[in-house]
């Protein structure tokens, strides 16, 4: 069975971070982002899964190298050289996607992390005969968003609204799909919007259906909800896989600390927190909902709450990083200091408080 | 001595992709060095006055970006100059002074009799010809070139105090707390190969004292200063202060503008100044029209030949334009560096801002800066591919790579 992943963009809300490796690279629960769908697609039984990209395809391709033995299954990349919106990339994609047997395919949207319950959308798609199935999951602010109306029980889509004013539906495109080959015959190798133009048209047809997304949904694609994100990874981390999490008398609620990962005495380390590859967290820090990424290092009686922390950067004995501060590769924060939402952009030291937010370049 | 041995080879300072973060967002895409300042890469202004020295014979770019940023430049200009250029990386920082010792043997391959060193983010007229003169007159080890500022603004630099008549260098000391001198250093340097003599001389004395001494535990945590490495040498601190008032040093003032081009504004003034420059040195670089055939032109403006500016349009003074532009009908362009392959649509108005490569600018938006070439958000800076949509305002921001402007924006970074 084989997959697609619509990779595209710069990232650019997810910068600083974006600045140093293209977005689906970046960590999220101490792995690469695209690593949690890669392994999920894997597990139902993907065999081939085709990156769609358009930016700073050497690093992607490198990344590959390293995972494609490592997992056991074949990543290719497909590059776009002019933007084919949401559906061209799939005609771009052809002939890794139609290989003959039949078989659908999945399409996932990079930026979102689920619980991948691929293996029920495969028998809703064999249920229903249809030639689509479109995930949804449920919002309370359904109109910034399309919205998806559906029939409740048989799931077949009605129509797609697009930032509706009144109330039509609460349920919006979760950007999970599985599509029969036929659906490849629907698209042009040009730019193509999957949900303006694809589906309506495979609805209209009577063809389209859609399940409502088990367990969490989010869109990571910028800070904030990343660490809401993480949260609720963590979450279904404690349901599904409970061994995972750290545990232990320094450990508040859920917690992900790398095995390579080293945390001193007297620290007091979650709730909602990840500790990556090679960190090393001195003795009485105090880390609440954030990420620490690959290598870096919280000095002693340190205090982070909110707030992501860039490879290889240091925060400094007794400081204080708060509210949404996102420091980006190698930034060092120096002993005492304070930093309220500060926004750092790579290799850079922070000498001097950040008493409100701000970006510091 | 004899007049023929006087061979000059020029060192220029090019610094690296981490050091200088001020220079961001542009340095995001574009080493610092290659950053075009009046229709040139910044590093082009200090070669071309070097190449006025007589006996000249080599140059050499020094700093720490991989060597393959500077290939095709220092290529295309060797050839352009009919005169080696040659990038030499540092495999890790040593100061500027360990820099400069570390190559000795290569500037030593030509035997030269003067050395002149210069750092790369240095606006001016760099008077070298004259410099050398003065140089051999004082008959010391180095000359300084130095420039009279402000009181005020002295203790960004280094401050030192020379003898009114023999132009001897008495003090030196680097930003300083307290005033000492209006009088400051250029960044730009003659030297006698001797100077590898006083830098060797002060690598033996601090690696004496790294042997003698054993630093406490107590005094390793609280040193006020970060402890620096063996072979680390400053110029300025390490080898030019100590040297001043021992008849080695002397220096020669400039009369003419001077500037650091530390941060995007400060380019955005120095690509000004060098177009006045050419108005006097170089007339021919400078655009000029009237409306009718071509463009209205004010001022100094600077237009690369495969740019294409509509008649209508209103331009200068001090523009810069580069390769492959389009300026559309009716547009005006006032203080602006304007990159390459940007596309400026009808009516538009940018005013002290740089745009980046690959941008657009849409029709009747209108991008601009105070003008303040010092504050952090004093002019207007879009990065590479940012597309500012029709009728939009953007105010006193910085735009990271890559965005759409569709709503009017003031005194933001846009990440």
């Amino acid at each position: 069975m084989k997959a697609l992943i619509l990779v595209g963009g710069f990232g650019t809300r997810l910068r600083p971070l974006t600045l140093s490796v293209p977005k689906p690279l970046v960590d999220f629960g101490n792995k690469p982002m695209i690593l949690h769908q890669i392994e999920a697609l894997k597990e139902v039984g993907v065999t081939e899964v085709v990156l769609a990209i358009n930016y700073q395809p050497e690093v992607m391709l490198n990344f590959l190298k390293d995972f494609e033995s490592k997992l056991g299954i074949k990543i290719t990349c497909s590059q776009e050289t002019e933007p084919l919106g949401t559906a061209g990339p799939l005609a771009l994609a052809r002939d890794k996607l139609a290989d003959g047997s039949g078989e659908p395919f999945f399409v996932l949207n990079s930026d979102v992390i689920n619980e991948y319950p691929f293996t029920e959308i495969i028998q809703f798609h064999k249920s229903h005969g249809g030639e689509a199935t479109i995930m949804v999951t449920k919002v309370d602010e359904p109109s910034k968003y399309g919205v998806v109306v559906m029939e409740e029980e048989t799931g077949k889509v009605e129509r797609f609204v697009e930032k509706p004013k009144g109330f039509v539906g609460n349920k919006i495109n979760a950007g999970i799909y599985l599509l029969n080959p036929s659906v490849l015959d629907r698209i042009e190798l040009k730019p193509t919007s999957i949900e303006k133009e694809v589906f309506p048209r495979i609805a209209a047809d009577n063809g389209l259906f859609a399940m409502v997304l088990p367990g969490f949904w989010m869109d990571i694609g910028q800070p904030r909800d990343y660490i809401t994100g993480l949260r609720l990874y963590l979450d279904s981390l404690r349901k599904k896989a409970p061994a995972k999490l750290a545990s232990g008398t320094h450990v508040l609620g859920n917690v992900l600390v790398h095995e390579t990962a080293v945390i001193g005495e007297g620290c007091l380390i979650g709730p909602d927190v990840a500790v990556g590859p090679g960190c090393v967290v001195e003795a009485g820090v105090r880390l609440s909902r954030c990420t620490v990424m690959r290598g870096a290092r919280v000095k002693q009686h340190a205090c982070i709450s909110s707030s992501i922390i860039g490879w290889h950067s240091t925060v400094g004995m007794w400081a204080r990083v708060e509210n949404m501060t996102i420091l980006g590769e190698d930034v060092h924060v120096c002993d005492e200091v304070y930093s309220n939402g500060g926004v750092v952009l790579p290799h850079k030291e922070i000498k001097s408080s950040i008493l409100k937010p701000e970006i510091v370049m | 001595m004899a007049g023929s041995e006087q061979r000059v080879v020029a060192v220029i300072l090019v610094g690296g992709p981490t050091k200088g973060t001020r220079f961001r967002p542009l340095s995001l895409n574009v080493p610092k060095p290659l950053f075009p300042i009046a229709g040139q890469p910044m590093v082009h202004h200090p070669i071309s006055a070097c190449r006025r020295i007589p006996n000249l014979v080599q140059i050499y770019l020094v700093g720490f970006y991989e060597e393959r940023e500077f290939a095709l430049y220092v290529s295309s200009i060797s050839n352009e100059l009919r005169l080696p250029v040659r990038y030499l990386r540092e495999d890790k920082p040593r100061g500027s002074a360990g820099g400069l010792y570390s190559f000795r043997d290569y500037i030593m391959e030509d035997s030269p009799s003067h050395i002149v060193l210069l750092n790369c983010d240095v606006c001016s007229s760099f008077p070298l010809p004259d410099m050398l003169e003065a140089h051999k007159k004082y008959g010391g080890m180095g000359t300084l070139l130095v420039n009279k500022v402000s009181a005020e603004s002295a203790n960004q630099f280094g401050e030192l105090v020379a003898d009114p008549e023999t132009n001897e260098l008495l003090h030196y000391t680097e930003k300083p707390e307290t005033f000492v001198s209006d009088l400051i250093n250029c960044g730009v340097y003659i030297f006698t190969p001797n100077i590898f003599n006083a830098i060797e001389d002060v690598l033996q004395q601090k690696k004496d004292r790294a042997n003698l001494r054993r630093i406490s535990s107590f005094e390793a945590l609280h040193s006020a200063t970060k402890a620096l490495p063996a072979d680390y040498v400053r110029l300025d601190q390490d080898i030019l202060s100590p040297l001043a008032g021992k008849k080695e040093l002397y220096t020669y003032q400039t009369l003419d503008f001077w500037e650091q081009i530390k941060t995007p504004g400060m380019s955005l003034r120095c690509s000004g100044l060098y177009l006045s420059q050419f108005r006097h040195a170089s007339p021919h670089l400078l655009a000029s029209g009237d409306g009718k055939r071509s463009a209205t032109i004010i001022g100094d403006v600077y237009i690369h030949p495969s740019a294409k500016v509509h008649p209508t349009a209103k331009i200068g003074p001090n523009v810069s334009i580069s390769a492959n532009a389009r300026i559309g009908a009716g547009a005006r362009l006032i203080h602006c560096i304007i990159l390459d392959d940007v596309e400026i649509m009808e009516n538009a108005v940018v005013i002290h801002s740089i745009v980046g490569w690959k941008s657009t600018i849409g029709k009747w938006s209108r991008v601009q800066g105070e003008g303040d070439h010092n504050a952090k958000l004093g002019i207007t800076i879009l990065g590479e591919a940012v597309d500012v949509e029709d009728e939009v305002v953007v105010v006193n921001s910085i735009v990271l790579p890559n965005k759409t402007l569709n709503v009017s924006v003031q005194e933001e970074i846009i990440l």
